[in-house]
């Protein structure tokens, strides 16, 4: 049943975790050799890529429930999706505050 | 916030290894260790200590549902329903955590793993519900190729709002406190809505990196993820996580549950008797 769309998330969810990990892991050892002004960028590409992975996942799930005309499941990810949106939001709200 | 140096992060990816290898071998995210080593041991504030905790919490989380992908032991119709429930937790709970002291939180922690340690005792035997091959499945059911038995097994999901109850206040936990949730969901989902363990523990660990997401967020616009050491944790965890999963079935679980019971239990009292 969910076979075709399991696997799609798990290919989105590999390359999330496996880009972030070699940008952190690659900032890290420059970080080391001391070329703290390369590492930094990567360090910031590789938390961005790790939190966008979540969302790019629950994205990609409610495009293949609009495909399948699973419209219950569509509107939950689009629920869930309101709700990283709002996160994103007050994230925003509590900077302006500082 | 210690000064970032070499040899910190050096520690703290030790620690993630750690911690992301007891935590998979007690099917946790390890969150639970890391969050208090951070804060105590290495004095970061609460928040920014509960921050790099939630960055390693979606490292697990992806990896270990990518790994699982094809398998059809994670519940993708349930865990997307859940969601709904744990992201709301997660973003209240995000914003709460900016508004309370940072004591009462570490209060609020030792009372949790208090409360998760004799959870584990009350449990030490507890390996799997029993289940009829032939049952309907149901909306949300599911049916996974169980290794133990050799064969298909089939569940029902039962007690929806209970489950969505759970689920609202593991989302909750997770952002305020740094840690996955799963340890709040995983057994009310076994023991009550009818989800076998395996199933139940793929499911939460799938869902919590949409949960860990909306709290991160949050602490990484007020400023206080420190992308250095977040990375130092993530690696660790990983790559303790993946060491625990090829070395698990070589531990005793019974042992392990017992030790880790007597480290959530210390915990617990240090968090309640030095607030910082």
């Amino acid at each position: 049943m969910a076979g075709g769309i399991e696997r799609t998330i798990g290919a989105v969810l590999r390359i999330g975790v496996v880009t972030s990990s070699v940008c952190l892991g690659v900032g890290l050892a420059l970080s080391w050799l001391g070329a703290a002004a390369l590492s930094r960028p990567l360090f910031q590409i590789g938390v961005l890529v790790l939190l966008a992975t979540p969302v790019a996942r629950v994205v990609v799930s409610m495009i293949e429930y609009i495909r399948e005309r699973d419209w219950t499941f569509v509107m939950l990810t689009a629920i869930v999706l309101a709700e990283l949106t709002a996160s994103a939001v007050a994230a925003l709200l509590f900077n302006r505050r500082l | 916030m210690p000064a970032v140096t070499p040899g910190l992060e050096l520690i703290i990816f030790g620690v993630g290894v750690l911690a992301g290898g007891l935590g998979s071998l007690l099917g946790l995210a390890g969150g639970v260790f890391l969050v208090p080593f951070l804060n105590l041991g290495l004095n970061f504030s609460f928040q920014r200590a509960a921050a790099i905790s939630l960055c390693t919490v979606i490292a697990t989380s992806s990896s270990v549902s990518a790994a699982r992908s094809g398998k059809q032991l994670i519940n993708l119709r349930l865990g997307m329903l859940l969601e709904v429930a744990t992201a709301a937790g997660s973003l209240l709970g995000g914003i709460t955590a900016q508004l309370v002291a940072p004591t009462l939180l570490q209060k609020l922690f030792g009372l949790t793993t208090s409360v998760i340690a004799v959870m584990m005792l009350t449990r030490l035997n507890r390996r799997n519900v029993i289940i009829d091959p032939t049952a309907s499945t149901g909306a949300l059911g599911g049916r996974y190729f169980e290794e133990e038995s050799g064969c298909v097994v089939g569940y029902q999901v039962k007690r929806l709002p209970l489950a969505l109850t759970a689920s609202f206040l593991a989302g909750n936990m997770s952002s305020l406190l740094g840690i996955g949730g799963g340890v709040i969901k995983v057994p009310v989902l076994n023991a009550w809505c009818g989800v076998p363990l395996r199933a139940a523990a793929a499911t939460s660990a799938f869902m919590i990196g949409v949960t860990a997401t909306a709290g991160a967020v949050i602490y990484y616009g007020r400023g206080q993820l420190a992308p250095s050491m977040a990375a130092a944790a993530v690696l660790g965890v990983q790559l303790g996580s993946w060491w625990a999963l090829r070395f698990a079935s070589r531990v005793p679980a019974k042992w392990l549950k017992i030790l880790m019971a007597v480290v959530l239990i210390v915990v617990a009292m240090l968090m309640f008797t030095r607030p910082r």
